[in-house]
């Protein structure tokens, strides 16, 4: 079974280029051009309606949204999380749905504050961002303080570790004025999560591939090109 | 299966509470008291920790995210949608995650347009909000016109159809005027949610929720 991921590189199709290096199931890269217009082509709107990515064929049909890829990956493959039989899955699906549908969303919008309310309140947003971020990351410290979970672990790889990685990776990283960026130091447990994340081989592949550094989850500006 | 749902009647935790009983699964229902800070209780954020509803007690601990719920309710019982083996379960798990992650938020951006810039930007946050919801609204109209898929279809009840019919009904109900939408621009999705509301289970819960006759298509009837 083969995959074919439709990427650009340190676009939310390195979330999933990370788990299938992960599970070492064989995948091709089909590159996009935003600027080509790739995006709304028919083709690609035939693979993903909303014209985004990440989106990914498989032999039953084309896969889209980050969540819906990784648990689709996982139930055919595992090791990404627990399997859909695993009593700690209640727990991993409620926190992967809250990644999926509140930290991400904040995330973009702290990065692309334009798109929410027009260029004239961006800063207002953005500064909005980073203090929702901040109390969502702390929920996520708060629980892994409290429960240790092995899905989202130092110990091991797991998707839910690859998928916050990108996300606070772009938070870190891509806000221009360095008073919007989000710092982990207040979140020692959740940076030993990425730290460790960022140690697996899979990560280190994926940096390679798609030039995120060496320390791509932790310290995304390190070796970066500024 | 022990299940506690904490609700509170016309919330999100009602789509929840639909398909608890069109699974016909027994569950004791926990009134969330919002105004009495119910949901800032150190108890209740035990349950959720990020303290919303809804929040599902289950054998295998507390859950909360409305799709996480409706996913882990289909794979226990192997109903309301494809399971983790269906061919279809690649198409399924992706629109009920464009579901939660762009129409349900867009849905909340338009209810709670302060959220993203404050108040005196909540016009701006609102016409954004009005013009992601009917584009994605469109979206599942075209794949229902085009694909008639089996996991949302006026044929069979599905977790989706619910999930899809309550954002439907609060954005046909409440938006202030000139936002909200035109359900007749959405006539594949209509049919859909028409078949699922007619469903006794979803009457049992409208009746006891005081929901209306039609509370997916006619919500102020």
């Amino acid at each position: 079974m083969s995959y074919t991921l439709y990427h650009i590189p340190d676009w939310g199709s390195s979330v999933i280029r990370l788990m299938l290096e992960e599970i070492g199931a064989p995948y091709a890269i089909a590159p996009l051009d935003w600027d080509a217009g790739d995006f709304d082509s028919p083709a690609f709107r035939a693979v993903n309606p909303l014209g985004l990515i990440p989106a990914m064929d498989t032999p039953e049909g084309p896969v889209f949204e980050t969540a819906a890829i990784i648990l689709w990956l996982n139930a055919r493959h595992g090791g990404l999380g627990p399997a859909p039989t695993d009593p700690s899955r209640a727990a991993f699906l409620s926190w992967l749905m809250f990644t999926s549908n509140t930290l991400h969303p904040t995330v973009m919008t702290l990065i692309h504050p334009d798109r929410v309310a027009g260029e004239a309140v961006q800063a207002i947003v953005q500064a909005a961002a980073l203090e929702h971020l901040h109390e969502e990351a702390s929920q996520i410290e708060a629980m892994l303080t409290a429960k240790d979970p092995d899905w989202l672990s130092p110990r091991r790889p797991g998707a839910l570790g690859y998928y916050l990685g990108i996300l606070i990776r772009w938070a870190i990283y891509l806000p221009e004025d360095p008073g919007l960026r989000f710092s982990l130091r207040p979140f020692p447990a959740l940076r030993a999560v990425l730290e460790a994340h960022e140690r697996f081989p899979a990560a280190r592949r994926v940096a390679e591939a798609d030039s995120l550094g060496p320390t791509p989850f932790t310290a995304p500006r390190e070796g970066a090109i500024e | 299966m022990t299940l506690t749902l904490h609700h509170a009647p016309d919330f999100a935790s009602t789509i929840v509470r639909l398909a608890l009983e069109e699974l016909e699964l027994p569950h004791t229902l926990a009134i969330v008291d919002f105004d009495g800070g119910a949901l800032a209780t150190p108890e209740y954020r035990q349950i959720n920790p990020v303290g919303l509803i809804p929040a599902l007690e289950t054998d295998d601990g507390p859950m909360f995210e409305t799709g996480a719920i409706l996913l882990w309710l289909v794979d226990k019982t192997g109903r309301l949608g494809p399971g983790p083996d269906d061919p279809d379960r690649a198409a399924f798990l992706s629109w009920l995650f464009f579901t939660s992650n762009a129409l349900h938020q867009a849905a909340l951006a338009m209810f709670y347009p302060h959220r993203p810039a404050g108040e005196a930007n909540s016009e701006a946050a609102r016409a954004a909000a009005q013009e992601q919801i009917v584009a994605r609204l469109g979206l599942i109209e075209t794949l229902i016109a085009t694909q008639n898929p089996r996991w949302l279809s006026p044929e069979h009840p599905s977790v989706l159809g619910y999930y899809i019919g309550v954002l439907v009904r609060w954005l046909t109900m409440l938006p202030p005027a000139p936002y909200g939408i035109d359900q007749t621009d959405f006539p594949h999705l209509r049919a859909v949610l028409a078949a699922h509301e007619a469903r006794p289970a979803a009457r049992r819960v409208a009746a006891d929720e005081g929901l209306g006759t039609h509370p997916f298509t006619h919500p102020g009837a």
